[in-house]
């Protein structure tokens, strides 16, 4: 074992050093957290906003690989969250009935178009700058808004698709109580999404840290002397989104087995496409953890946000600008995700990390 | 022998094969509708290449993608609103020269409006974050949903129908082809438009400095002129041309809605794509091309007029990557 790369003695480190850090821990207690939640909690919205925290903490963390590692910007991330949720929702309700035949079916498909559109867009956009790659998606994903919509006959149109699950994580199945908590299809499905989205986040963990990752990581840094030492770029690239992508879709297809219906403003719109750009950078750019905090800050301000309107407008009877304005969430938003841009570019998670660094390195100056 | 002659031949080919393309959907319908489609191609063509034409100087001299593009055509559209509603009795009157006084008058106070409003977005949002494509683009498309939301606080978030000037209504009828008055009033327009940016860029010290700043900027700067006072005035301007066209288009469509902007800002990038990001006249040819395909397809099968676009796109940039035609032309 005396002859290892630089790489492999960094692992190995790592390897010795990670169940005596203080971040396992809590990311373990994270865990333990959500899946306590239906007993600590056990009221709907209480689930509702852990499981949508944990659904768009790991969609973020997907965009994550595309923004933060590979350093492409694409407005179509929500557009292959939006294919899964479709494909979901169709196979399941419209044209197909409940049963976990069409269900897996429904994943299947959906990750096939992805793969599909993701290579096709990568191939068209990458070849000639990466800005094009934001302007292609923003189209491409614009065009998925309005065919959903205008083919009404095929995807519902505005009114979408509404749909119930199979067997167990039907809302109405119910296994008796466990510990004074009703076992219902809720609460299945909830931990069956927990599971699989701790599944992928750790697979996309491993991904960023496979040979493969520490490339597409050297190409964000600096593309053209990656191309110097030999990685084809263009296909690293290309592995890169697809990846995201799929990742994207199947969250898609979970969300829709959670809410019971896509239409073109819950699952493909601007507004949650802002949602996942403002996550992002507020968790920060280029952490995937980032995707947890962001998630969890934005969410609550989903579920709170009407009680602070309440709030300002008693304080303020009379400013009927600033009722407007306080009504108007996306501007609040709009204008904390410019803010977030301009003074806190790194976000929660990386200006934590910078702190962290910077005490450890201090006491040796 | 046959790469020289397609050396030679290979543009005139090219627009040979585009013209045969667009005599095509005349299998599918009427001569009279297609002329009618025509022109209302060649119509929306023209307002979409005042947007994009914006954009396209704006990325060529300072290398900036604009997200918030589409939302100074929807400020555009909803100042002229404005001017129409307070200045009703000459748009309902029924005299040719107070029409066409309200509409100049719309043009004017949106174009001024706009711009400010693009001096601010410049100095406030862009010049921080100069160099950096990625927070440009983060930057200005949280520009774009601020300044949307404000057209919903400001105008209210309903749609809103725009009132059309009484002698821009009714049509003419030639050898029993009825050609409606307002489309070609927007041909008109946009073909005016064209030729001033073109005149200000060829013939003037500042169109000549424009020119050698899209060419290389910081050669530019050396010798000695304030380029940041040049992009500030090309963003102010680009914003007013898209402007215009958000106020044409919105006559046009006899509708305003907040989202407006963020449609057309689709269209426009595709246009710079295809026409190459950069050229004045690229952004013309590119437009013309989406605006007529637009309307055909629209025609024959409405769910796919936006697609056809993006398939065209998409061949652009399988043939030819950086545009039709190159950047500074």
């Amino acid at each position: 074992m005396a002859e290892q790369t630089p790489v492999q003695i960094f692992r190995r480190q790592e390897r010795q050093r990670q169940y005596r850090s203080g971040t396992f821990f809590l990311k373990l207690a994270v865990l333990l957290l959500f899946m306590l939640v239906p007993f600590l909690f056990p009221s709907f919205k209480a689930l509702d906003l852990a499981l949508k925290i944990m659904i768009f903490a790991v969609l973020v963390a997907s965009f994550d690989i595309l923004l933060g590692y590979t350093g492409i910007l694409s407005f179509g991330h929500v557009m292959f969250f939006g294919i899964g949720a479709y494909s979901v929702a169709m196979l399941i309700g419209k044209y197909g009935n409940p049963s976990y035949l069409n269900l897996v079916f429904g994943f299947i498909i959906a990750l096939g178009i992805t793969s599909a559109l993701a290579l096709v867009v990568s191939f068209l956009s990458l070849r000639v700058k990466a800005i094009f790659f934001a302007m292609v998606t923003l189209a491409i994903a614009e065009f998925a808004i309005i065919l959903a919509t205008m083919l009404s006959g095929f995807t519902g149109g505005e009114d979408g698709i509404i749909m119930s699950m199979p067997g167990i994580f039907k809302v109405s199945f119910n296994m008796g109580q466990v510990l004074g908590v009703e076992i219902t299809g809720r609460l299945i499905t909830y931990y069956f999404i927990l599971v699989v989205c701790l599944g992928l986040f750790l697979l996309m963990v491993r991904f960023i840290h496979s040979p493969l990752g520490r490339v597409i990581q050297a190409i964000r840094d600096n593309e053209p002397r990656a191309e110097a030492i030999g990685y084809k770029t263009f296909v690293v690239k290309s592995i890169s989104i697809c990846f995201g992508c799929l990742v994207s879709t199947i969250l898609g297809g979970l969300y829709v087995m959670w809410v019971g219906y896509a239409n073109p403003e819950s699952v493909l719109g601007i507004p949650i496409m802002l949602d996942v750009l403002l996550m992002e950078i507020v968790g920060g750019m280029g952490t995937l953890y980032g995707g947890l905090a962001g998630a969890a800050f934005l969410e609550f301000a989903h579920a709170f946000l009407p009680d602070l309107q309440n709030f300002a407008q008693s304080l303020f009877p009379n400013a009927s600008f600033l009722h407007a304005a306080l009504e108007r969430w996306l501007l609040i938003f709009g204008i904390l995700f410019i803010l977030v841009v301009f003074f806190f570019p790194k976000g929660i998670i990386g200006s934590v990390q910078d702190f962290i660094a910077r005490r450890k390195t201090a006491p040796s100056i | 022998m046959a790469q020289t002659i397609l050396k030679q031949w290979g543009s005139k080919l090219a627009i040979a094969g585009a013209i045969v393309l667009y005599l095509l959907p005349l299998l599918g319908m009427e001569f009279s509708t297609y002329m009618t489609l025509t022109i209302a191609g060649l119509a929306m063509g023209m307002m979409l290449f005042l947007v994009a034409s914006g954009l396209s100087i704006i990325f060529g001299l300072m290398d900036v993608i604009n997200f918030a593009h589409g939302v100074c055509f929807a400020y555009g559209a909803y100042v002229a609103f404005s001017v129409f509603k307070y200045l009703g009795a000459w748009v309902i009157a029924d005299s040719v020269f107070l029409n066409f006084g309200v509409f100049f008058v719309a043009i004017v106070a949106a174009f001024i409006v706009v711009a400010a409003v693009g001096i601010v977005m410049e100095r406030v949002l862009v010049r921080r974050v100069y160099g950096s494509h990625l927070f440009q683009i983060l930057i200005t498309f949280g520009g774009m949903v601020v300044l949307t939301e404000l057209i919903r606080i400001i105008w209210g978030p309903n749609d809103e129908v725009m009132p059309k000037p009484v002698s821009f209504a009714g049509n003419w009828n030639i050898f029993d082809i009825i050609i409606l008055k307002y489309p070609i009033y927007a041909i008109v327009l946009g073909l005016i438009v064209y030729a001033i940016i073109q005149l200000i860029l060829k013939k003037t010290k500042v169109g000549k400095i424009v020119r050698a700043g899209v060419e290389d900027p910081d050669m530019v700067q050396a010798m000695g002129h304030n380029i940041f006072l040049l992009f500030t005035g090309v963003f102010a301007v680009g914003a007013g041309l898209a402007a215009i066209g958000g106020l044409t288009m919105a006559i046009f469509n006899l509708q305003v809605y907040p989202d407006m902007g963020g449609a057309y800002l689709i269209f426009a990038f595709i246009i710079v794509i295809i026409g190459g990001l950069g050229s004045v006249t690229g952004s013309l040819v590119g437009a013309l091309i989406v605006g007529l395909s637009y309307n055909y397809v629209a025609y024959l099968l409405p769910p796919l007029a936006v697609g056809v676009n993006i398939l065209i796109m998409v061949i652009i940039l399988l043939i030819k990557p950086t545009g039709l035609f190159a950047a500074g032309k």
